[in-house]
């Protein structure tokens, strides 16, 4: 934990339950500024719900979540996403029927009024910026494919730089490597660790060795609570996370 | 007394047509997810084929209802085959090719019946009126009040509790599971369209001798129908009984009350009310998306 | 990238050419006034392209906002006649037959032709507008929105129907004051009027291009493709959906009242369901994501159907054709004639870029990015 850092991110007593089975259960989590976050549990643990309450896809049933100090819980899903939060879906989920420079462009969003909007084209201020995101995740040379012939690993790098072209303060990752090749995982690795300082990052991860790559703490959850904390070595030594995992395979492979 | 008796009984006239003519466009929208347009001119070519087979073969209507459900079952089979299984994950273009579908239909029965009102017989066994506590009701209305009900009943037991039923309920759960344990859904999509068109085809020729008969009756009662299947309940059989009977003694107290034209109005500010609030309709229990 | 769009802006501007050149080749007046109408239903088609072909939405009662314009118009026309038709009341004739004393509330405004032709748009945006949000911020999509947009129009339509005394009822508006603005007379069976229609056309059709190109456009594309995604970027969907509908309904609204000057009078018909199931059937068949292509399939439609109208039968059996042309266009065909002249000008070699080549992998796909024509 790094106390100097400012508190970006606060869940209090954040529960939610879909007809009657409650699925996150008084999470309380704190994520400071510039901070690297990485969210692990067993199948069913409630993560990806909880990063689901953090943008607004699901709303709790009591319980406050805080970003910069003020509540977000009640706000509509754009005005979560204005605070400067942005989310990428485990199910990559890019605009299939656009091209990828389309795609980014919509990424980039910045000005999101409609009218604003009515006046701005396609190569305008925004090209320079979005041709180094391509570079930076290896689709510079896609940038009029549709998205949907990309391969299922550039699908998921696309879907990262259309978050990094939003450029939120806080960034909620979910499975960002699922379906990456062994090589793409590394560079994916590689790639967080660069954004680590400028962006916030909350990663939800199965893949023990790319969280060990990149985590500087882990939190894991268990049935919708948050069942230990620390660094990737006080994790696997602590005999509750371990006691969680027993059935799936132990943590290395869950 | 036999003033309320007979406004109950208007209304549960009124009730059984709508739950004949809901019952198809029901069981096809709640099984493939497909709101049929054309479901209209299915109730309209069933009123045909009795005003056919009466006027030109000399059929009694009784005698032709069989026949009726098979004829437009076998239609209904066809356009699925045809047209249908094209298009499950394109609804929006389901409803513009039964649009399409429906006016083609339309105008195929202008062009070989011709445009003016046809007139159908009544049974003559039923043409009497039966005295109820009372209030004295026609036979015949009471006739289709059972006949409604029995199909009701019917359908809701081939749902429940026979094979085909629970296929059935498997694969509106999830087509893709229900395929995946060897259930053939394109059959069963095919059945089910077939099943519902020949109901509409019954609901047609059963409701011929009441209204008159046109190319363009059809379009009154998919409005009709759609209504009762959005405030029932996308998937729920009970909820279609359950609205028809609210929604026909509502419209019978409706139309002693004001005029029809904007008794029509109120209805489709109802429809448009209840798909933005309460979309899963009202005697649908909540559930999560 | 620019090369494409400059070449798409000379295809626009070609057709529109075309299209203002015509009255320099038919000199019949009644024909003009028939090209009039066929240029109208372009707008419509355009308008629908915009809300169905680029966000998503089926708008089914887009003939709503189509009437709504007309009778607007159809009401500033009617006003200017009255001292000549109805002596010292003040009131149009209809009213007069049907016993209505003071001029309704709602009428005097029409006096005014600002008003008037300012109403003629915004009534139909407003109307539009607030159908938008009611159903957009309630997150209703897909099938139960153009379900809701039939409803709306079928609810005006009965209404207008039901109030004879102030719409006319069954019989709607007629006898019609003829147009005129900044002293230019608009005869419905003249060049002058032709022309109106086209330049107002011609201007639509930019506007909506414009739209189209630029980044609120995109997002609407994206909301077509992937309406959930695109809130977590921070963009109001609802409000995009409410803008691009209001705009669309904006679009009808002007071609409404056209139809009325191009007309001569204003009818429920107008905003029936029938004339409702045309446009989205031009559209399907131009090709709903090329405002183009929809364009031209209106005028293409209602050009055949016109040259059949002379007879009766002819007409009937057109109906036919016309619905099996519709579903089999839906089925097979989702673009248009557009999508398929499209793939046609990639398959010629030399154009295109690979990835072009190979139009099977991009069924129902949008292309302009790629597109070899620039429809």
């Amino acid at each position: 934990m790094t106390p100097a850092r400012e508190q970006l991110l606060a869940l209090r007593q954040v529960t939610v339950s879909f007809q009657g089975f409650v699925a996150v259960d008084r999470l309380d989590l704190a994520v400071a500024s510039g901070e690297l976050r990485c969210l692990i549990g067993p199948n069913g643990a409630g993560k990806s719900t909880t990063l689901d309450l953090i943008c607004g896809k699901s709303r709790t049933t009591s319980g406050e979540i805080a970003f910069r100090g003020a509540p977000i819980h009640a706000l509509k899903e754009f005005r979560i996403a204005r605070t400067g939060i942005g989310r990428k879906f485990q199910v990559p989920s890019v605009f299939r029927e656009l091209t990828v420079r389309e795609n980014l462009e919509i990424g980039c969003s910045r000005g999101p009024g409609v009218w604003r909007n009515l006046f701005r084209f396609s190569g305008g201020a925004d090209t320079e910026r979005l041709e180094r995101l391509a570079v930076l995740v290896g689709l510079e040379d896609h940038l009029e494919t549709q998205a949907a012939q990309l391969s299922h690993g550039q699908t998921q790098w696309l879907e990262i730089a259309l978050i990094l072209a939003q450029d939120p303060v806080l960034i909620l990752m979910d499975e960002p490597t699922a379906g990456m090749t062994a090589h793409e995982t590394s560079m994916t690795a590689a790639l967080f660790n660069r954004l680590r300082g400028r962006h916030t990052l909350v990663v939800v991860e199965h893949d023990m060795g790319f969280v060990r790559d990149i985590a500087e703490t882990i939190s894991v959850m268990h049935q919708g609570r948050l069942l230990a904390q620390g660094t990737a070595d006080e994790i696997s030594q602590d005999a509750k996370v371990r006691e969680a995992y027993l059935g799936s395979g132990g943590i290395g492979h869950a | 007394m036999d003033f309320v008796v007979a406004q109950i009984l208007t209304g549960l006239s009124l009730s059984s047509i709508l739950l004949l003519v809901a019952l198809g466009l029901a069981i096809i929208y709640g099984v493939t997810g497909v709101i049929n347009l054309a479901h209209g001119e299915f109730v309209m070519l069933g009123a045909y084929c009795a005003w056919l087979l009466q006027s030109q073969f000399g059929w009694s209507l009784l005698a032709s209802l069989a026949v009726i459900f098979l004829l437009i079952a076998a239609l209904g089979w066809l356009i699925e085959l045809a047209v249908i299984r094209h298009l499950y994950d394109r609804p929006l273009d389901t409803i513009l090719a039964t649009w399409g579908l429906g006016v083609m239909t339309q105008q195929i029965v202008r062009l070989t019946a011709g445009g003016e009102l046809r007139y159908v017989q009544m049974p003559p066994s039923l043409s009497g009126s039966v005295n109820i506590l009372g209030a004295t009701d026609s036979a015949y209305r009471l006739f289709v009040l059972a006949v409604a009900l029995g199909l009701f009943l019917l359908t809701w037991c081939i749902y429940r509790y026979t094979s085909f039923g629970l296929k059935l309920r498997a694969i509106t759960q999830n087509r893709a599971i229900a395929s995946s344990f060897g259930i053939n859904s394109a059959r069963a999509y095919r059945l089910t369209f077939a099943y519902g068109a020949g109901i509409a085809g019954l609901a047609g020729a059963l409701i011929s001798p009441l209204k008159s008969v046109s190319p363009e009756m059809g379009t009154t009662y998919v409005v009709d129908a759609f209504m009762v299947v959005v405030l029932g309940g996308v998937q729920s059989l009970v909820g279609t009984l359950a609205s028809s009977a609210v929604l026909g003694e509502a419209s019978g107290l409706l139309a002693y009350y004001s005029n029809d034209t904007i008794a029509k109005a109120l209805v489709l500010i109802a429809i448009v009310i209840i798909i933005r609030f309460r979309p899963q309709g009202l005697f649908a229990p909540r559930v999560r998306a | 990238m620019s090369g494409k769009i400059s070449r798409q802006i000379l295809l626009y501007g070609i057709v529109c050419l075309a299209i203002l050149a015509v009255p320099l080749l038919v000199d019949n007046a009644f024909l003009l006034n028939k090209y009039a109408r066929y240029l109208i239903f372009g707008m419509l088609a355009i308008a629908l392209s915009l809300s169905w072909g680029y966000a998503g939405i089926l708008n089914l009662g887009q003939a709503m906002t189509f009437g709504l314009g007309s009778y607007c118009m159809a009401m500033f026309l009617k006003l200017k006649t009255v001292p000549i038709h109805t002596g010292s009341d003040g009131l149009p004739d209809f009213m007069v037959w049907n016993n209505v004393t003071e001029l309704p509330w709602i009428w005097v405004p029409f006096q005014s032709m600002p008003f008037a032709l300012l109403a003629g748009m915004l009534v139909p945006a407003l109307f539009a507008a607030l159908l938008g949000w009611f159903m957009f911020g309630g997150r209703v999509a897909g099938v139960y929105a153009a379900i809701i947009t039939l409803a709306a129009m079928v609810v005006v339509n009965l209404i207008i129907i039901d109030q004879q005394s102030y719409t006319g009822g069954f019989n709607g508006i007629t006898d019609l004051a003829q147009f005129d603005i900044l002293g230019l007379a608009f005869d419905a069976y003249s060049a002058s009027t032709y022309y109106l229609v086209a330049v107002c056309l011609t201007v639509t059709l930019f506007v909506a291009l414009v739209v189209s190109r630029s980044k609120t456009g995109l997002i609407l594309q994206a909301v077509r493709d992937q309406e959930e995604r695109v809130r977590f970027f921070g963009y109001d969907v609802a409000l995009y959906k409410t803008f691009i509908f209001a705009l669309s309904a904006a679009i009808a609204g002007l071609a409404g009242m056209l139809y009325t000057i191009v007309m001569e009078f204003a009818s429920p018909t107008f905003l029936g369901v029938p004339l409702s199931l045309s446009i989205v059937i031009w559209v399907a068949v131009g090709g709903r994501q090329s405002l183009l292509g929809a364009m031209l399939g209106a005028m293409l439609v209602t050009g055949v159907q016109g040259a059949l109208s002379e007879t009766e039968a002819f007409l009937e059996t057109w109906t036919l054709v016309m619905g099996g042309l519709f579903v089999l266009i839906v089925l097979f065909m989702p673009k248009g004639l557009a999508g398929a002249v499209e793939a046609l000008l990639r398959r010629i070699p030399g154009g295109e870029r690979k990835g072009d080549a190979r139009p099977a992998a991009r069924q129902g796909s949008k292309s302009q990015p790629h597109l070899g024509g620039a429809l």
